[in-house]
């Protein structure tokens, strides 16, 4: 087999990404401190408890806001379709902790919305109308409001893929388009929307800001205090290594689970969906449907953010503004090319060659998405320190070592787009391809690649979005006098000043503004032709 | 791309090496710090240049760096994590008379291997509409654990540093037992879940949802100031500061300091950028952007902040003190079932 020689170089590439992962899983065969038992005795049973409420109730809402919502866009036609089908992605260039920073600041008891309800009931100056939002339940709200646009994203994409054949035929036995959409809809286009939940389940879980600002103290609770607070590194990281074993199993159980069912569509029908004119009532409740997620995981919070930034911190847009978006913007591209690239390679060779070992790899690197960052960069930190001391010249603090940072921490997401992209394309298509002469890298560039179109978008979309709001290796990796547009809302949001990191999340969303219209612009061409 | 970028890189670097400089690993992240290097710069020629981040994580990147870390001074917020760096060997002496000269020793370690920089206090707020501002001046952090108390004190999590700080000093006065007791009682007296930052426990306290609240003094100072807003500057201005503890040991005070590292490439540079920090000018440029109290005597914080007291009676603990024994005060919160 000539392809041996590409399975052996990408494994190695692979492997080479997974040294700084390995490194905090081999804290597990270290001795485990009385720090470690002192965790588990008192507070670990209740951190376990908060992250799985967490885990299943953010799992609910980011499905009850994505996937609606993401089959409406794609199957009918409506006013505003088109501004509609782009924002609902916005909510997801909030950071979570300045989402949670700016509903407290509406909700809180002396809170912008509570303060308004004083004024036009004229009640008593104490009167509080909405209810705290600082514990679990306020912190499931923010982080489904601000990553249900993961699952939006890839069910949409998912949808778009289908052969309209299935829902002709679902349609013509007399099924409602509700009922397509329950029946047909949501199964067919599963694996796409578990691979999404477990990368927002990654996300949830490996956060501190947020749940740390809600009260919920989580996994990462228990990570940061035995580092920071207990001055333990090596339980910190037993801590983290024990959660990316939860997530590297539940990982297995999704690929298991759907071992037997085949999802491809072997009819290779290229024509798109039926896209049905809504009118009146139906237009109404698809508008309404769709606005929900945008005016509170958007309009709201970016309302509040531009209240205080016009206010208080409009000095913030000068010209080293540009430096810092400039930076933000060229390291998220260029890491989302580079890990566009090697997803394709290790997807297309395990689709053509089941190397166990490089599927292992590539789960271990997708995994390396529930790592908290700041403990990942530990990782990469001490990455050529088991090769050689003199080469971490390279790595830290240079943008090459941000870069690589980047790309083992957000792999998993143009992993799991180019993943369900694949396994739409019908292995009959190989096989005819094949009888026509190609050889292997001819079918992956002159076949695969370009039917994976959407899914390269959909990845570097949100891929960019992931790095350019990315912050704890960022702050501890850059180089002198480096600045991206997070660090910048760092450098005032750590220090409790809300107003003033106000300006550089506004500069966060219009930044992320760009990629999402190219990428929205892309996507519909590919569906017009 | 990626080749202008290395050119670039080559560019900036070199452009760093024809120039005296002086690089630096600090978790203070105040704009008005930024200032304040440009102002050394404009002074000695020398550029400073820096990466801020958290101390903890800072340390870390020290370490891994090893024999190639470029920076020459670590400055963090907190005492623990100079304690900290020193014990793992990684700061070098300061040596300076000048230095000396100016420094009260209470403020520099007692090895001469870090500096204090600036001071803040773990201070009371409360609602002087509720409590009677005689009995608070009074008042001493032990006194929180009373039934006097009940549901009506607000903290932020045990998460947070400073909380931490302030029980490891507590452990240090009274022991572990007393301590453990008075922890129980002390979370039993909690208006709330403790949430939200320190500004959120002032803001609760002049909204009416508790009386009392600790955290640390220059939040008050920046609310007061407006910076933050009209709405934080009237929630400011409803509440009161006690000190606590004035009567006997004094208030409990945490230094942000720094210190030479042990590899350090520009080591004078990095004396003289010490030595500059600790001048009057410099110090007052701090305390008026952050409301931080002055480590040099004779200098006037704030006026903001000096309306919140003056001549404050200081607790003497030895600042390690904070780094030693915070393990041991996270464990005890753990137990006491303060999140």
């Amino acid at each position: 087999m000539g392809n041996r020689l590409g399975v052996l170089s990408i494994s190695l590439f692979a492997l080479l990404f997974s040294i700084p992962i390995l490194i905090i899983l081999l804290s597990l065969f270290n001795e485990y401190s009385e720090n470690w038992f002192h965790i588990y005795n008192t507070v670990l049973s209740e951190y376990v408890l908060n992250s799985f409420i967490l885990f299943f109730g953010v799992s609910v809402g980011v499905f009850i806001l994505g996937v609606p919502t993401a089959w409406i866009v794609a199957t009918s036609d409506f006013k505003f379709k088109k501004i509609i089908s782009c924002a609902l992605v916005l909510p997801f260039a909030v950071p979570p902790y300045i989402m949670a920073y700016s509903f407290t600041g509406l909700f809180d008891s002396y809170g912008t919305a509570n303060e308004l309800i004083r004024t036009a009931f004229d009640t008593a100056d104490n009167y509080v109308f909405f209810p705290s939002i600082r514990n679990i339940g306020g912190a499931i709200i923010v982080f489904s409001l601000t990553l249900y646009p993961y699952i939006y994203l890839i069910s949409y994409n998912a949808f778009l893929n289908q052969s309209r054949d299935i829902f002709d035929v679902s349609r013509t036995l007399g099924l409602s388009k509700i009922k397509t959409f329950f029946k047909i809809g949501i199964p067919i286009t599963r694996p796409a929307i578990v691979a999404g939940l477990m990368i927002v389940a990654m996300e949830t879980l490996s956060d501190f800001g947020a749940v740390e600002h809600f009260a919920v103290p989580t996994f990462t609770t228990g990570i940061f205090r035995a580092w920071f607070g207990l001055y333990d590194l090596t339980t910190a990281k037993q801590l983290a290594a024990n959660l990316f074993i939860i997530f590297l199993v539940l990982i297995a159980i999704e690929k298991f689970s759907r071992r037997k069912i085949n999802y491809i569509n072997n009819s290779i029908s290229n024509k798109n969906l039926t896209i049905t004119k809504l009118k009146g009532k139906w237009e109404s409740v698809a508008i309404a449907i769709c606005l929900i997620p945008i005016i509170f995981g958007f309009l709201i919070p970016s309302s509040q953010l531009l209240y205080w930034t016009i206010n208080y911190k409009l000095s913030f847009f000068d010209q080293n503004l540009l430096y810092t978006i400039f930076n933000s913007v060229y390291l998220a591209l260029i890491s989302g090319l580079f890990c566009i690239v090697i997803g394709t390679l290790i997807n297309y060779l395990l689709r053509i060659n089941k190397s166990k070992f490089l599927s292992l790899l590539n789960n271990i690197i997708t995994s390396g998405y529930g790592i908290p960052g700041i403990v990942l960069s530990v990782g990469i930190l001490n990455f050529f320190l088991f090769l050689d001391e003199s080469l971490n010249v390279f790595l830290i603090g240079t943008v090459l070592g941000l870069i690589f940072a980047y790309s083992i921490k957000f792999y998993a997401l143009p992993n799991s787009s180019i993943q369900s992209g694949l396994k739409k394309i019908s292995v009959n298509l190989d096989d005819v391809t094949k009888t026509m002469g190609y050889n292997k890298i001819k079918l992956l560039l002159k076949v695969h690649v370009p039917l994976l179109r959407n899914s390269y978008l959909t990845g570097i979309l949100i891929f960019m979005i992931d790095v350019i709001k990315e912050l704890p290796m960022t702050l501890i990796l850059r180089p002198f006098n480096f600045n991206t547009l997070s660090v910048s809302a760092y450098t005032y949001a750590a220090d409790e000043r809300m107003v003033e990191a106000a300006a550089p999340s506004i500069a966060i969303i219009m930044v992320c503004l760009i990629p999402i219209f190219f990428v929205f612009k892309s996507i519909k061409e590919t569906t017009d032709e | 791309m990626f080749k202008s970028y290395f050119f670039l890189f080559f560019l900036f670097t070199s452009s760093v090496f024809s120039q005296e400089i002086v690089n630096l690993y600090t978790s203070r992240h105040y704009d008005s710090d930024i200032e304040l290097y440009d102002k050394f710069e404009e002074k000695t020629g020398i550029k400073v240049n820096y990466v801020s981040g958290k101390g903890k994580a800072l340390i870390q990147r020290i370490k891994s760096e090893g024999l190639n870390c470029p920076a020459d001074i670590f400055i963090t917020v907190d005492a623990g994590n100079l304690w900290r760096i020193q014990k793992d060997n990684l700061f070098q002496k300061i040596k300076s008379n000048k230095i000396k000269k100016i420094l009260d020793s209470k403020y520099v370690d007692s090895n001469g291997n870090w500096i204090g920089l600036a001071k803040r206090y773990r201070v009371i707020v409360y609602n002087p509409e509720k409590i009677d501002s005689l009995r608070m001046s009074k008042i001493n952090y032990e006194d929180l654990a009373s039934d006097e108390f009940k549901n009506r004190i607000v903290i932020r999590s045990s998460s947070n540093i400073y909380n931490q700080s302030l029980l490891s000093s507590l452990i240090y006065h009274n022991g572990e037992n007393y301590t453990k007791k008075w922890l129980l009682n002390f979370v039993g007296n909690f208006a709330r879940k403790p949430q939200g930052n320190d500004r959120a426990q002032i803001m609760a306290v002049a909204n009416g949802e508790a009386d009392i609240a600790i955290v640390n003094h220059y939040y008050i100072g920046i609310m007061l100031s407006g910076k933050a807003g009209q709405k934080q500057r009237e929630s400011a201005l409803k509440v009161k500061v006690a000190f606590p503890n004035q009567q006997n040991r004094g208030t409990m005070v945490n230094v942000s300091g720094g210190g030479i590292l042990k590899n350090s490439p520009n080591y004078k540079n990095a004396i003289k950028f010490l030595e500059f920090l600790l001048e009057e000018e410099s110090q007052r440029h701090i305390v008026s952007n952050t409301y931080e109290y002055p480590i040099i005597d004779d200098l006037d914080p704030s006026p903001i902040i000096k309306k919140l007291g003056s001549n404050i009676v200081e607790d003497s603990l030895p600042v390690e003190v904070l780094g030693e024994m915070n393990p041991k005060a996270v464990k005890m919160m753990d137990v006491a079932g303060w999140r």
